[in-house]
């Protein structure tokens, strides 16, 4: 149940920050500044290539962060278990 | 649940920390280009080590005052945890320092101080390993870690501060108000200061309960 609502909030988390992104990425898609066809803009998936490429590093970061909390959330479990079958 | 909700905020922190401290706007700064945003990593370590340290001494009081297992666990992996947050600190200092200062170690009065900071804090760990008996080693490791502490204060917040340094607050330097004028860094630091002392006090959470069961299992066999 506790691991739900962590998950829960971590979905929030990760749609809150690509809703950030496309908010910051909107402006910038406007100005093409070099195309074969000109007035044509090709819909390309480019939030994660764009500033040279600091998306894929905050991944990476999220990443290990993510791997990391989850080791001492189940770690957090095993020793609330611990501790309730050393009160029975 | 309703315990634990401190646990979640620092999630929260944390994650928000490497996310709007990778894509936020910083400060545009010669020489220290983008490593301005080491700010929300390298600093708060040191934050969170004195926090934690902090903790450590209020529990060898306690201890003092009451002698319990409990305070003396506490005690010691709160010291243990602060001193792996100074281990990171110090580490990427010199990272962040080969980049931006030129080298690795220059012996900057800061620098300097806080491995000398650190060094007292292993000494805490050898003497701790030095006794077999319980009371003895709790008492006494206590009182060593009451003084360790009022040595790491000035070592790491006066002493550099009275000469020339490389760091920012010293030597005449406006220091933090340095950064007065982007309440953008502040939004994200001080966020991050509490997110990885949270992270800290949770590790420190989890092993003192660990400890604890171990200590109440060799009791009963």
């Amino acid at each position: 149940m506790k691991l739900f609502r962590i998950l829960a909030v971590w979905c929030f988390i990760l749609f809150a920050a690509a809703g950030i992104q496309q908010v910051q990425a909107q402006p910038e898609q406007r100005e093409v500044e070099f195309s074969s066809a000109p007035q044509q803009e090709v819909e390309m998936a480019d939030t994660l290539r764009q500033d040279g490429k600091i998306y894929v590093v905050v991944i990476v970061l999220v990443t290990i962060l993510a791997g990391m909390i989850a080791y001492l959330v189940t770690l957090d479990r095993k020793v609330t278990r611990l501790e309730k079958q050393m009160r029975d | 649940m309703k315990k634990n909700w401190w646990k979640i905020l620092a999630v929260v922190l944390l994650v928000f920390t490497v996310v709007a401290g990778m894509l936020s706007d910083v400060p545009r700064l010669a020489i220290l280009n983008e490593t301005i945003r080491n700010l929300y990593f390298h600093v708060p370590m040191w934050f969170g080590m004195i926090l934690i340290l902090l903790v450590s001494v209020i529990y060898s009081i306690k201890y003092l005052r009451n002698p319990t297992i409990k305070n003396d666990i506490i005690a010691y992996e709160a010291a243990k945890v602060g001193i792996l947050f100074g281990v990171l600190g110090i580490i990427t200092g010199m990272e962040w320092a080969r980049f931006t200062w030129g080298e690795y170690w220059s012996n900057d009065p800061k620098q300097n101080a806080s491995a000398i900071g650190l060094l007292i804090y292993f000494a805490y760990l050898v003497l701790r390993s030095s006794f077999n008996e319980q009371q003895q080693r709790a008492r006494i490791s206590a009182v060593y870690n009451i003084f360790a502490f009022a040595a790491l204060i000035p070592l790491l917040f006066i002493l550099p501060r009275l000469t020339d340094s490389l760091h920012p607050g010293n030597g005449g330097n406006p220091g933090f108000n340095a950064y007065d004028l982007d309440s953008r860094l502040r939004m994200i630091f001080y966020p991050a200061v509490l997110g990885w002392t949270l992270l800290g006090i949770w590790i420190i959470n989890v092993k003192s309960r660990l400890e604890l069961i171990r200590q109440r299992l060799y009791e009963t066999v």
